[in-house]
């Protein structure tokens, strides 16, 4: 027996010395390791960051949110989009512009990305985003001329991270082939996908914008978070997004890989349900536990300073934030006085607080410090931690406590973050009053870039005044990067490789 | 198999097993397509927030949500005996597809767990019963508390911390070459061979006592041929059960192992699906995992009645 134990250990040894050994540079891909493999290589069809993220590589986008703090520029564009009048949008593509299989990128391929999403048939998520479109036009093989039914400024951000598949390709493989084997013009080709494995691609050497430096990426799969670390920590991934604050330091002394963190447009927040009879409906209720909270101490204490304030609904990095408005002070007294003008006894509220666990950047520990504070002034807070897709199908179907945590973006303008979220019918949040509503629809068509900045600050401060959230923070996004990739992290969550490069050592 | 004597209550035998294991099956998947009603509405969790109550119902037509539940039920039941479940609510394609394409994974890593387990786990219960009250007997009776102890996910991290990050010998995951077996399919045959262990130990030692093992030795027959050709063979019965469910388990998705081990298996991408409410790929799961445990079970006990004559058709 003896034998046949020391046979099977030398054995495994053996096998583990045949290895190549990890580690070595040049040859070995770039490795960035994600939690799931996409949901689709379809470009346009499904939204999730975790698709997004990868497809972006294969397919390139029309524009992008370029530097800090972010801004629109055109990538397979050439310009940014024209609006001659408010129902028509020109884009003008960037010429010589070549899908990986040889074809050209003309203007009858984004008409056909638009049209492929709007047949229900396609079943994609970016549909309702575009229902509002009339018809597509080719001017000529770069022009496209968008009609909308209405006026739709939204357009301008919609057409952001827009990827644009092959029209002639999925014309004749179909969707299903199209999705197993990716056509685009990004930076990046398809190589190969080993479900629940990995997403091979390699350099594309005929890229508009130049060849991507590093030659060979692959995704990879890794569910665990221990386990994505540990590979960070091994030198086989080279990308890992959400470090947690308390493994950064373990991270940063390994001497293999580092934490490169980033201010997100990623805002995270406590939703005060007013929707429903009880406390919450008074807006002074909802003011008083905006002062009672001390949000600077948890972003001290708890995030060692790994977080951003937001005053309002909106960050710093939104390009239509109100740059007026002063966050919430700790005032605990002042909070008690508001609730007992309310009418209420702060001693006789209680409240559940729904939160996730493990979704956002220690957002369980996050909520349980917001229930301590609200409990110093003697509301009852019960924390109820879900798992995540329980928690979401609590908050899509309106069935949370009064106050649930949430986070929201990549959030970059006003409309994506108020008008889906402070609509009564919209879930995310759980607020409206009818002149909020009002005032956002009365913003939404309005095209003049001036009038619309202005309308959104006014409703910014409309906000504030109601206080529908607990106004939290930016997240920062925390990546372990192995010290041998030039990559530095995006406030958008993207991962574009091809703005990566290998460290020359 | 079957001895030529009696091929016809043989092949009663099997008929009648096979359709138990075909009720079992139904049973299975009524049950578990009874309960996805009580879990919220999948379809909202899949579009994005913008999707409008109008779109959303468009959706739940297309995907038959609105019907009646007998209705459904009948659709269900009727697609699932022709082989076709449904689409992935998650990622759009065919749900026996997606599970059926990480069956071989699960395959290939519970083969080489439950060998290495077996390769390990019945010497040493052979040779603890042989040796009873040795110090090798109480060593092995220590490890395999220990191995059924451990907590699989602990394990797992642990090896992967020593053998992938500090060492730098073996890769911390993923599947590609026999390397990637390594120390998945240790942390998988640390628990069932710690259970084979003692079985093993306990049912030889029962063995062993018996006279015609006595009889062989007082033959003069050497002690390794009297241990693994008399005692080991009729020891082996409960051996077989157990390597049934066993196996039935490890196919079944070995989840924490997979998991942990970014293995691209079918136990981590069902626990993905259930907490995702992908019902379809759910319902794929149960019906194959309810056919894997049926199959199973009816080939260990045509095991059984090979090894053990006396049992043969009972």
């Amino acid at each position: 027996m003896g034998r046949i134990a020391v046979g099977l250990l030398a054995l495994l040894l053996a096998l583990a010395g045949s290895l190549p050994p990890t580690g070595q540079a040049q040859e070995r891909p770039l490795v960035v390791a994600l939690g799931a493999e996409p949901r689709s290589l379809l470009a346009m069809h499904i939204v999730d960051w975790t698709t997004n993220v990868q497809q972006m590589n294969i397919y390139d986008r029309l524009y992008f949110w370029d530097g800090m703090p972010p801004r629109i520029k055109p990538s397979l564009a050439a310009e940014l989009p024209q609006t001659p009048d408010d129902l028509t949008w020109i884009v003008k593509l960037r010429p010589n512009v070549r899908f990986h299989n040889g074809d050209p990128l003309t203007a009858e391929d984004v008409k056909s990305t638009i049209e492929w999403l709007l047949d229900p048939r396609n079943q994609s998520h970016y549909r309702p985003r575009f229902s509002f479109v009339d018809s597509v036009e080719v001017v000529d093989p770069l022009t496209v001329r968008i009609k909308t039914k209405e006026p739709a400024p939204i357009l301008r951000f919609w057409l952001v991270d827009f990827t644009v598949h092959n029209a002639k390709y999925i014309r004749q493989v179909g969707n299903e082939q199209a999705n197993r084997q990716p056509i685009g013009a990004g930076p990046y080709r398809f190589v190969r996908w080993d479900r629940d494995e990995r997403l091979v691609l390699e350099a594309n050497p005929t890229y508009w914008n130049g060849a991507p430096a590093i030659r060979r990426v692959e995704f990879r799969f890794i569910p665990d978070f221990s386990a994505r670390l540990a590979a960070l920590l091994a030198g086989e991934a080279d990308i890992v997004k959400d470090v947690p604050p308390v493994a950064v330091d373990q991270v940063n002394r390994s001497g293999i890989a580092e934490v490169r963190g980033v201010a997100s447009s990623r805002i995270n927040y406590v939703a005060l349900v007013n929707l429903k009879p009880g406390p919450m409906q008074d807006r002074r209720v909802r003011q008083a536990l905006n002062y009672a909270v001390n949000v600077d101490e948890i972003i001290a204490n708890l995030f060692k300073g790994r977080a951003t304030r937001i005053p309002g609904a909106l960050s710093a990095l939104n390009q239509d934030v109100n740059p007026n408005l002063k966050p919430y002070p700790y005032d605990p007294q002042r909070a008690v006085q508001l609730i007992k003008e309310a009418g209420y006894d702060p001693t006789r509220l209680e409240f559940t607080l729904d939160s996730p666990s493990g979704r956002y950047p220690l957002d369980k520990e996050a909520a349980e410090a917001i229930a301590a504070y609200l409990g110093r002034i003697g509301i009852k807070v019960r924390v109820v931690v879900n798992e995540w897709g329980t928690h979401l199908d609590k908050i899509i179907n309106r069935r949370t406590g009064e106050m649930f945590y949430l986070g929201w973006g990549p959030a970059l303008e006003a409309q994506g973050t108020i008008a889906e979220l402070f609509r009564p019918e919209r879930t995310y949040s759980g607020f409206g009053t009818p002149a909020l509503t009002q005032e956002i629809n009365k913003v939404l068509p309005v095209v003049d870039p001036e009038k619309r900045r202005r309308a959104w600050y006014r409703i910014q401060v409309m906000l504030y005044t109601e206080a529908p959230w607990i106004f939290l923070w930016q997240q920062h996004d925390l990546y372990g990067v192995n010290k041998r990739v030039n990559w530095r992290p995006h406030p958008a969550e993207k991962i574009f490789l091809h703005d990566a490069s290998w460290a020359r050592r | 198999m079957a001895s030529p004597a009696a091929p016809r209550p043989m092949l009663q035998f099997v008929i009648r097993r096979l359709l138990e294991a075909a009720v079992v099956v139904f049973l299975a998947l009524t049950a578990v397509f009874s309960l996805q009603f009580l879990a919220g509405d999948p379809v909202k969790l899949f579009l994005p927030t913008d999707t409008t109550p109008k779109q959303i119902e468009e959706f739940r037509q297309r995907l038959g949500l609105n019907d009646p539940w007998p209705v459904q039920y009948v659709r269900f039941m009727r697609g699932a005996l022709r082989g076709d479940f449904g689409r992935s609510l998650r990622q759009g394609e065919p749900a026996l597809d997606l599970v059926l394409e990480r069956f071989p994974a699960t395959l290939a890593l519970s083969g080489v767990a439950m060998a290495l387990a077996l390769a390990i786990a019945i010497p040493v219960g052979v040779l603890s019963a042989a040796r009873r009250n040795s110090w090798f007997d109480h060593l092995s009776i220590g490890a395999t508390v220990l191995g059924q102890a451990i907590p699989g996910f602990w394990l797992g991290l642990m090896l992967i911390y020593v053998f992938a990050v500090w060492l730098k010998v073996l890769p911390t995951g993923g599947r590609g070459t026999w390397a990637h077996y390594v120390l998945p399919s240790i942390t998988l045959a640390a628990f069932v061979a710690a259970r084979f262990a003692r079985l093993t130990r306990s049912t030889m030692l029962d063995v062993l006592g018996q006279d015609y093992v006595r009889t062989a030795r007082a033959k003069g027959l050497g002690p390794r041929r009297v241990l693994y050709r008399h005692a080991l063979k009729n020891a082996s019965l409960p051996i077989v059960t157990l390597l049934a469910l066993q196996l039935g388990q490890l196919l079944g998705g070995a989840v924490i192992t997979e998991t942990i081990f970014a293995w691209p298996g079918v136990g981590r991408f069902l626990v993905q699906a259930l907490l995702n409410r992908d019902f379809p790929v759910v319902l794929v799961g149960v019906f194959l995992t309810a056919v894997t445990y049926s199959v199973l079970n009816l080939l260990a006990d045509l095991a059984y009645a090979w090894l053990n004559p006396r049992v043969r058709y009972a």
